[in-house]
């Protein structure tokens, strides 16, 4: 079972490539493997019918205790072998149907995985797998009822039903979580029947599960979808509408009918609402001209048929259930494609237009007759014995069983004059007048409706065979006790021939007054098409609307006032926390010296700031950062930072070449507080709290003694398992060499963005050309040797950065900044020594470089970045200094990316 | 000096704030830039200025009085990385401009903002009912 699971899936997963290299072969190829399933299943008849089952069973969440467990009884095989069966022929048919559709490899890949999700959910044993291949189909038919997405009709009909399958499938998730706390168990095959009726909780369970399947098995007042979904390509309804997805309600409301029917809660809802369900759909069935549209509403009646003989719970009515479900299947299958294949042949689907097509396409015709009988129940059709036996199971129920037997006939009745509606008007009579003459279409269109619908007709003939080998067990599988099985096709004059024989007759009566019917039906449905399909648009809408006011009270699309708001939360909440702290914030406690440069380097990082914070213009604003910038680095020379120090002047003096390039185009920038008077209050009151926060949060901090010993842990150990006297060095190349890892790919992937946005409009292909800045001899002879020094002293610094002030960052920045000279003075065309290899590339060395540092631990089966160290000729070499080269490159390789398209006019 | 450290951070960073509310764009970038300035200096004095030497430990010598060198490497890596955010920002700045020549902050996003190309507000689909022959 597993292996035809995977067996599929794999399928599905490869169908796209499959049909590229087969193209018009990939139909039949990719049905090879359903027909195995469908053969293995076969094989398995004899064994299930003997009243066994079997278990496949794989750990999936062991701590939760989900396990995917797979067990095949009478009513999983049932359904295992028409979705592989039906499955094959539809594969096969859609390589015909669909046979010029470009996307046609995703369809098969759609379908198959549909097929997957579909099977698991008849097999799975265990409540949460079923659950989530149910979830599984809700999405794979989304996929399939949107194939033809360029159509806005197919999006939202798609949606609709993702939405309405979707909700119901929450409905369900809590359901069945219930039922598992309820009877303490997640296995189908374990559910007790007393301890589930018997809890608390049993209303809750049964109407959460009642939700999902009605959803999913389109009862009303959930049908909508269904019809809708005719939007998808036929095979798809074919596919839909017999074996899977609608049926998936059902087969769970059989499955569970052991464990929560008997009651008359459960028989109540179900036996009401199906045969609503039943009578509604086929009053809207007989009012459309479109074959498809109707074959849709017919489905939607049958649906209803099957939920109400659940719900009889009599021995005739779950056999009658098992009968129907197997009968529909094949007509409704054989049928749909039949119509795909009119509409093929003829380019319509209107039955007005249709007529006289017997002698035209007679197979499609044999194949249409057989399932349009045995869709109007006559014998000696499967159809017929599943509607005797739907009647008889509803007259075993006594007087509400009869009520409803009246809504039935009349039901079924309409199900007749549809069915002669489909058949004899299309194909009987003279030939009707079409845009192209019709022909029989290929073997591969065919021969699926054939086989189905003779399959139908071989079933009722001859129904011992099903009798013992399928429709047993499965009755077994879904009745509370045992119950005797016994398929005939004439039991002598009973209540439920005499139904039958009124079905019959309304039928016909129903057939010849078409058009009178359909103008009552009209009538009633235009009321429910305005309540229907119409409230669901208006619910949609008004939902979004909800959903835009909502989002709109947030997402107000204000820079500014995101920023305030966030920032005068961030500062309320700190200002807050030290409220709660009840720690005074002055406390004098073991503060260093006050020194003169730090001071000094405070107040031009100040007024700087300042400066950039109220004036107006562009150079003034950017030397004022600059200065603002240095007196930072002044200040860090002064705590004793150097290497900080130095990053930051390097940094400091980057931005200032970024800045006045970019800023060289952009106007003059007026003066701040330009917002009013009462913005500007706004705006200063906001910057002066979380000024004030971060004030009192870093003086609170530093009023308490620096808890733990990690500085002196790092001291200590830096240069006997470090080998580095510059212990900042040590920490970012190896103690932390992950953390740098992680923010040298930042800084890449910055910059990869950044330069993105700075070079918009030049081809990507094209070699970067471009004028220089400034073109002058004398500069350029003078820069060449600068440069060449300035890279020469930035490789200096990386080297020494182990031991003394300096390091990749400090390097890669340095080397930027000769660069940058070179690129001022020769153009973004530069095509010289390390300029010759795209920066790109240097990033992407440095990231291989800091990683395979990495990677040497792992070879010597250490953990990831531990550092090795080697000394040929008595010079201390590890990988730490392979990482610190990869940091060198990767900054530089940004920093000149980032350069190179920003920098020289566009020529 | 904590306390000086302390005061200048939180200056900075209102001003940064400041800038960041701001009309024009261009100073909200300069505004990430000298946010981003105040935070490392926070940072940094968070771990305090204790010690009269910087961290660095030689052979043969006793690690006595060193500066905390764990916030000076965070502030390292923080100083790079903010340099590259701030180009992007940057570029951001660049493009806006390019496009839209207009760096009113709060016009930039009208001005971007397009509904779906086939979202029509009013009707967003005939009803499937409706649309039969």
């Amino acid at each position: 079972m597993l292996i035809s699971l995977l067996g599929i899936f794999i399928n599905g997963l490869c169908a796209p490539f499959v049909w590229r290299l087969a193209h018009r072969h990939a139909g039949l190829l990719l049905a090879v493997v359903p027909a195995a399933s469908f053969i293995w299943f076969a094989l398995q008849v004899p064994e299930i019918s003997r009243g066994g089952a079997l278990f496949e069973s794989l750990a999936w969440v062991p701590a939760l205790n989900i396990t995917l467990g797979l067990r095949l009884d009478g009513l999983a095989l049932l359904f295992a072998l028409l979705i592989t069966g039906i499955g094959t022929l539809i594969v096969m048919y859609s390589g015909a149907y669909l046979r010029d559709h470009r996307q046609l490899g995703r369809f098969y890949a759609y379908l198959l995985i549909f097929m997957t999700a579909m099977l698991g959910l008849v097999l799975a044993d265990d409540l949460i797998a079923m659950f989530v291949f149910w979830e599984a189909t809700s999405i794979a038919s989304y996929l399939l009822i949107s194939f033809n997405h360029e159509k806005a009709e197919s999006r939202r009909a798609a949606l609709q039903a993702l939405l309405i399958t979707g909700g119901g499938g929450l409905a369900l998730l809590a359901g069945l979580v219930l039922l598992g706390i309820a009877t303490d168990t997640w296995q189908f095959s374990q559910l007790q029947s007393e301890m589930v009726q018997g809890h608390a909780l049993f209303p809750a369970i049964m109407v959460l599960v009642l939700i999902g399947c009605f959803t999913k098995s389109a009862q009303f007042p959930f049908h909508l979808w269904l019809p809708n979904a005719m939007n998808a390509p036929t095979p798809v309804s074919a596919y839909l509408h017999s074996a899977t997805m609608v049926k998936a309600g059902i087969y769970l409301l059989a499955r569970l009918n052991p464990t929560l029917g008997g009651g008359t809660g459960w028989s109540t809802v179900l036996i009401t609402l199906g045969a609503l369900t039943a009578l509604l759909g086929a009053v809207l069935a007989i009012r459309q001209y479109d074959l498809k549209r109707m074959l849709a509403y017919t489905t939607v009646t049958v649906l209803g048929q099957l939920t109400m003989l659940i719900g009889t719970n009599t021995s005739y009515g779950l056999q009658a259930f098992v009968l129907y479900l197997v009968a529909h299947s094949f007509y409704k299958g054989a049928l749909f494609m039949a119509v795909g294949a009119i509409d093929h042949a003829t380019g319509t689907r209107d039955i007005r237009r249709l007529s006289g097509l017997f002698t035209l396409m007679p197979l499609t015709g044999i194949a249409v007759g057989l399932a349009a009988f045995s869709n109007a129940g006559l014998p000696p059709f499967f159809g017929f014995i599943a509607k005797e036996f739907k009647y008889a199971g509803l007259i075993e129920m006594g007087s509400i069983g009869w009520t409803v037997t009246v809504v039935m006939i009349l039901t079924n009745a309409l199900l007749v004059a549809a069915a002669g509606l489909i058949f004899l008007k299309t194909f009987l009579g003279s030939p009707g007048k079409l845009s192209h003459s019709p022909h029989e279409v290929s073997p591969l269109m065919w021969i699926g409706p054939l086989l189905l619908a003779v399959g139908g007709f071989g079933l009722g003939a001859g129904n011992q065979w099903p009798e013992i080998w399928l429709v047993n067990t499965a009755v077994q599988a879904i009745a509370s006790e045992e119950v005797d099985v016994g398929l005939y096709l004439w039991g002598g004059i009973t209540p439920a021939v005499i139904a039958s024989a009124l079905t019959l007759g309304l039928g016909t009566v129903f057939y010849f007054k078409a058009d009178a019917v359909r103008a009552l039906a009209n009538r009633l449905g235009s009321i429910w098409t305005f309540s229907g399909d119409l409230l669901w648009d208006k619910l949609l809408k008004r939902l979004f609307r909800f959903a835009g006011a909502v989002a709109a009270l947030f997402q107000h699309g204000s820079l500014r006032l995101h920023m305030a708001l966030m920032t005068l939360v961030v500062s309320i909440c700190v200002l807050f926390g030290m409220l709660m702290m009840k720690t005074t914030p002055f406390d004098g406690h073991a503060l260093s010296e006050v020194s003169l440069p730090g001071v000094i380097g405070c107040l031009l990082a100040l007024g700087g700031a300042a400066g950039a914070a109220f004036m107006a213009g562009r150079l003034a604003l950017v030397a004022s950062l600059g200065a603002s910038g240095l007196g930072l680095a002044l200040f860090f020379v002064s705590i004793n930072a150097p290497d900080v120090a130095l990053t930051q002047l390097m940094v400091e003096t980057l931005t200032v070449v970024f800045l006045a390039m970019v800023l060289r185009r952009m106007p003059v920038v007026p003066a701040s507080g330009g917002s009013g008077a009462g913005a500007n209050i706004w705006h200063a009151a906001v910057a002066v709290v979380f000024g004030l926060a971060v004030t009192l949060l870093i003086m609170t901090a530093v009023s308490q003694p620096l808890p733990g010993d990690l500085a002196d842990w790092f001291l200590v150990n830096s240069l006997p398992s470090g080998y580095g006297s510059n212990v900042v060095n040590v920490i970012l190349v190896d103690f932390r060499a992950v953390d740098t890892l992680g923010e040298i790919l930042v800084v890449a992937i910055a910059a990869l963005a950044a330069s993105t946005l700075l070079g918009v409009g030049q081809p990507p292909t094209a070699k970067p050309r471009g004028l220089p800045e400034f073109s002058s001899l004398m500069l350029r002879q003078g820069m060449r040797p600068l440069a060449a020094i300035l890279f020469l002293v930035s490789l200096a610094i990386l080297w020494r950065g182990h031991n003394l002030p300096g390091g990749g960052f400090i390097g890669g920045l340095v080397a930027a900044t000769g660069f940058t000279l070179l690129i001022v003075t020769f153009g973004r065309g530069i095509q010289r020594g390390l300029a010759r290899i795209a920066p790109p590339t240097i990033i992407g060395l440095g990231l291989a470089c800091a990683v395979g540092a990495g990677l040497f631990g792992l070879a010597a089966e250490l953990s990831f970045m531990t550092g090795l160290w080697v000394a040929p000729f008595g010079v201390k070499l590890g990988t730490p200094l392979l990482f610190d080269l990869g940091v060198f490159l990767t900054v530089f390789g940004s920093v000149m990316h980032m350069l190179r398209n920003l920098i020289g006019r566009a020529v | 000096m904590e306390w000086i450290g302390a005061i200048t951070a939180g200056i900075m960073a209102a001003l940064g704030v400041w800038m960041m509310l701001d009309r024009h764009l261009m100073r909200v970038v300069l505004g990430i830039a000298v946010l981003g300035n105040a935070i490392n200096l926070g940072v940094l004095t968070a771990g305090r200025f204790a010690g009269s030497e910087a961290a660095f430990t030689f052979a043969g010598q006793q690690v006595l009085d060193s500066a905390n060198p764990l916030p000076q490497a965070l502030v390292l890596t923080a100083i790079v990385i903010g340099f590259a955010l701030f180009v992007f920002a940057l570029s951001v700045l660049k493009r806006t401009h390019e496009l839209h020549g207009d760096k009113d902050t709060d016009r930039v996003s009208q001005v971007t903002e397009r509904p779906a190309p086939d979202q029509d507000e009013e009707e967003p689909y005939p009803p499937a009912e409706d649309r039969k022959p």
